[in-house]
């Protein structure tokens, strides 16, 4: 049961870490290649504070991700600015520079060692849960006016700019929202896995949560999600196939990026199949 | 200080190869090819199986640097037309957003990497001694033959490419090409045909920095990981300018021996970060000042 | 309910087992493992050294007529994926006790599982926090048979400081790794203690290939020796460039510059001057055997990880002798008892208050000239 549990809930901490990539990919098509930054930020500032003032999970959790945001809008600052081929350069620099502050700052973060000893306070029923709320939070901000302008955003910067959309202050907006969830899912995993090490957060796992909303779709929240529990669960019914997994996996991956060029889903949300029946009402009346 | 400068210099020469293969491929595609990164590994294994099963007892020394360089060379070119068919042909057929191309490249890299893990990795290897390991003192500081051999081959490398790239027709397809896709094509360039050429000539080059790299440093599966840094190079050289990615990768090597010098190598990745936002904000265009439409 | 489901599953198989029904049983041997991340070198290695330990037993009609049953899974140098292959290997694979990785980052995280658990976890995770808590207690499954990186940075630094007599001293290590940097620490306190001094300490990062830059700088702070607790593939580009630089240290280092280094390096005037400490001595005896097994099944020469997941087979063997049966609490018992078993890296005795291995010498060789020349067992005044 624990195996099952343990993919369950560690799945569950991708999908919210997944959502912060959505955010900043899937909706203002910024390309964030160091979002697992954020994930540490969360996860250190949340578990330091546990370790070192005894701080309750709850108000540990929240300034973990208050944190992340922050250093969401200390790199979204600057970044907003720039071209979109260089968002990727300077959030893979980021994230770079995290786990060099991280090892360097070994007296209170216990260096390339890792921090040991974090209090378990996360199981499924709070993961699922997160993941609920998490994944509400995120679909209303889709809908919403910010949503909708981050679509004109993305489809065409320019015409949403002349339509007197502040994209500058769309971007940071959503960034920091992003940076917020993705250091939540960092804290729920300091306190589940009971231990930390920078290496852990470098660019691969960035890429992989790439990986993971192409692959769903990159217009649909929906897809984005589905693929989350897929592809972080495929490698485990893999295991039979030991060291070729992870081979079957890039396989998997390519065939679905170049025959389903729009990604599993496309831009179709779950949303529309209780949704389109308002339409058609619409029609006819 | 001096010396300084010319670690930084050899470092970026390093760097400069895998940027300007990673460069060449952004120039006409418009994306960060990571799948480079499994390139580079991937032929270093191979010249390695070259020289174990084809060339050693029979030649030695730079011959076999030679024969080592040149097989990895075709086989990165074969490498990366075999990557192109497999991962980019038909998304280019679709006109995907680029950004697919930039995931398939990164899934590739993946799975290079893993292949030789697969086969190669319940030990360490390592390319015989191609030169004479002495010293050569110059200016007051010291060069190994084969960092010599390296910036000789990279320069080497580096010319003929340009003069492909300026001086013949293939070379002038590949720049129409990536200049518009469609003018070029409606003017009788196969832009397949291009497509390929270009990925064959960055697997040579990823090739080519495959042998230095177990050269210098002894094989591993994760040898080709050094490709973040021809990433760095190549975006702040400018998107897609060969030169600006030389002059990229030489200023990135110059900077870090100078930071690992003024703040340590701690801190170093932190200050690079720093130096690059404010370069970025700074100069938005790269170095290079190639305006490049925007893409993704 | 989990507890009440681990302890029936207990009952039944001690019942099992102590009826004579599952005679003809199977052992099955979890194997956690990195096969595709970062140090999947030092992952296959293990679990090749182990398939082969398996294997030997089985030809010799198993355990006590039990077949072993070796199952691998990867752990991709990453702690979740390992987290969620220790859980398969206890829940799905029924494994009763688990040869862990030689990495001790993964160690750390799984430690609160296996205890959870009563899984027993036998590996080389050298950084002492793996085996003791905070508490000064030992962490109830977690068993090392490899001497910690405290003894082992205090064996090379006694021999460098009081064999050797150098007094300053330059370090050179991967910050990025916990490896090097769990052996830096006890280094460094051991010497400072005895009256030497640190002159340089100078770092680099995973990414980083060049390291002049870094010993310039130890070239100019006068040491007279300078140490290096790193990957094998960092150390070869340490000598190279160090050569390269003219800097003509002497060096010592971990177990990494055993071979194949030497001829990875490929040049008898970079690998030349190096001294470090590995788990056994070529000559012994015991080793022999294995070797030769090793090359006939797999075509090339073991490194020393292989000999380790080789002993971890034959230490958990032994504990289910020792405990009496083959459950995970059994086999924790039985692992507190293990003495003087001999291994192909030395004779094994875990002390029971540490879950760390007891009086394991370390044999001291230099490299001399791309040769490795054996100096001997080696046990500092304070260890003895």
């Amino acid at each position: 049961m624990d195996y099952i549990y343990s993919i369950l809930t560690l799945t569950g901490i991708t999908m919210i870490g997944v959502m912060g990539t959505y955010m900043v990919t899937g909706l203002t098509g910024q390309f964030s290649f160091g979002q697992a930054a954020f994930m540490a930020v969360g996860g250190y500032v949340s578990a330091m504070l546990a370790l070192k003032y005894g701080v309750p999970f709850a108000l540990a959790a929240l300034i973990g991700s208050a944190a992340a945001a922050l250093s969401g809008l200390l790199v979204g600052m600057p970044t907003v600015r720039l071209r979109r081929d260089y968002i990727s350069l300077v959030t893979f620099g980021f994230g770079e520079a995290i786990i060099s502050v991280l090892n360097n700052s070994a007296q209170l973060t216990g260096g390339a060692e890792g921090l040991v000893g974090i209090p378990k306070r996360v199981d499924l029923p709070l993961v699922m849960a997160s993941v609920v709320v998490c994944l509400f939070l995120v679909a209303c901000y889709k809908n919403s006016k910010y949503g909708r302008q981050c679509l004109a955003l993305r489809t065409d910067e320019l015409a949403a700019r002349s339509m007197g959309i502040d994209v500058n202050r769309l971007k940071l907006v959503t960034f920091l929202f992003a940076s917020a969830i993705t250091g939540y899912a960092g804290v729920l995993y300091a306190f589940y896995a009971q231990y930390l090490e920078p290496g852990y957060f470098n660019w691969t796992v960035s890429a992989e949560w790439l990986i993971i909303v192409f692959v769903g779709g990159i217009n649909s929240l929906t897809g984005a999600m589905v693929s989350a529990v897929i592809l972080t669960s495929l490698p485990e019914f893999l295991r039979f196939a030991s060291a070729w997994r992870i081979i079957i996996y890039c396989i998997i991956v390519l065939l679905i990026i170049n025959f389903r060029p729009n990604g599993i889903f496309g831009d179709w949300e779950i949303s529309r199949l209780w949704k389109k029946k308002t339409t058609v009402k619409g029609g006819q009346a | 200080m001096l010396q300084n400068i010319f670690f930084g210099l050899s470092l970026g020469a390093v760097y400069s190869l895998v940027a300007v293969g990673f460069a060449l491929v952004f120039n006409i595609l418009k994306f960060s090819n990571f799948s480079h990164g499994g390139v580079m590994s991937f032929t270093a294994y191979a010249g390695y199986l070259a020289y174990i099963m084809l060339f050693d007892g029979h030649i030695s020394g730079s011959w076999m640097f030679l024969a080592i360089v040149t097989t990895a060379a075709v086989v990165g070119a074969l490498t990366a037309i075999v990557i192109e068919r497999v991962g980019f042909r038909r998304l280019r057929r679709n006109n995907a957003p680029v950004i697919y191309y930039f995931i398939s490249s990164i899934t590739l890299g993946i799975l290079l990497e893993n292949i030789i893990t697969i086969f190669a990795s319940s030990n360490f290897y390592s390319y015989p001694l191609f030169f004479s390991s002495n010293n050569i003192a110059l200016f007051g500081t010291t060069f190994s033959v084969a960092d010599v051999v390296t910036l000789l081959v990279s320069s080497g490398a580096l010319i003929i490419l340009l003069l492909v790239l300026y001086r013949s027709k293939l070379g002038l397809g590949v720049r129409t090409v990536s200049f518009d896709v469609n003018t070029a094509s409606l003017m009788g360039i196969d832009p397949d045909l291009v497509v390929m050429a270009t990925f064959a000539m960055s697997g040579a080059l990823g090739g080519i920095s495959g042998v230095f790299l177990g050269m210098n440093y002894s094989l591993y599966p994760q040898l080709g990981q050094l490709v973040v840094k021809g990433f760095v190079a190549s975006v702040i050289g400018g998107l897609g300018s060969i030169t600006g990615a030389v002059i990229g990768a030489l200023l990135l090597g110059i900077v870090e021996v100078a930071l690992i010098g003024v703040v340590g190598s701690g801190w170093m990745p932190a200050c690079v970060f720093v130096i690059m936002l404010v370069f970025l904000l700074v100069r938005p265009r790269g170095i290079a000042g190639v305006i490049v439409q925007e893409k993704a | 309910m989990r507890n009440r489901g681990l302890l029936l599953k207990s009952l039944a198989l001690t019942l099992l087992v102590g009826s004579g029904l599952v005679s003809a049983g199977e052992i099955v041997l979890g194997n956690l493992q990195d096969l595709s991340g970062p140090t999947s070198v030092l992952g296959n290695a293990v679990t090749r050294g182990a398939e082969l330990a398996v294997d030997r037993v089985n030809a010799a009609g198993g355990f006590k007529g039990d077949k072993v049953k070796l199952v691998t899974v990867d752990t991709k140098g990453n702690v979740q994926e390992a987290i969620k292959a220790f859980n398969r290997l206890i829940d799905h694979d029924n494994a009763v006790a688990v040869l862990g990785p030689p990495v001790s980052n993964i160690g750390l995280a799984i430690a609160p599982m296996a205890n959870e658990k009563k899984i027993a976890v036998v590996g080389s995770f050298i950084d002492p926090r793996v085996t003791v808590q905070e508490n000064g207690e030992a962490q109830p499954s977690m068993f090392l048979i490899q001497p910690t990186s405290t003894q082992y940075a205090e064996i090379i630094a006694s021999y460098a400081l009081e064999k050797l007599g150098y007094k300053k001293f330059a370090v050179l290590y991967d910050q990025s790794n916990a490896f090097a940097v769990s052996m830096l620490k006890p280094f460094k306190a051991y010497i400072e203690k005895r009256g030497g001094t640190v002159v340089a300490e100078e770092t680099y990062t995973k990414t980083d290939k060049d390291y002049r830059a870094q010993l310039n700088k130890i070239k100019s702070a006068n040491a007279d020796v300078l140490y290096i607790p790193n990957y094998t593939q960092d150390l070869v580009i340490t000598v190279k460039q160090a050569k390269q630089i003219g800097l003509n240290l002497p060096m010592v280092s971990g177990l990494d510059a055993a071979p194949p280094f030497a001829t990875l390096v490929g040049d008898p005037e970079a690998a030349n001057n190096i001294y470090f400490a590995n788990n056994f001595s070529d000559k012994e005896p015991q080793l022999t055997e294995v070797r030769n097994a090793y090359r006939a099944k797999f075509n090339e020469d073991p490194i020393n990880k292989a000999y380790l997941g080789y002993d971890k087979v034959t230490v958990i063997l032994k504990a289910i002798e020792l405990g009496g049966g083959a459950t995970g609490p059994q086999i924790i018992a039985g692992l507190s008892k293990v003495k003087d078993v001999q291994g192909t890296t030395g004779v094994i005795t875990i002390s029971p208050k540490t879950h760390q291995p007891l009086g394991l010498s370390m044999v001291m060789y230099k490299i001399d000239a791309g040769k490795y020349q054996e100096i001997g067992r080696y046990v500092p005044e304070s260890h003895k």
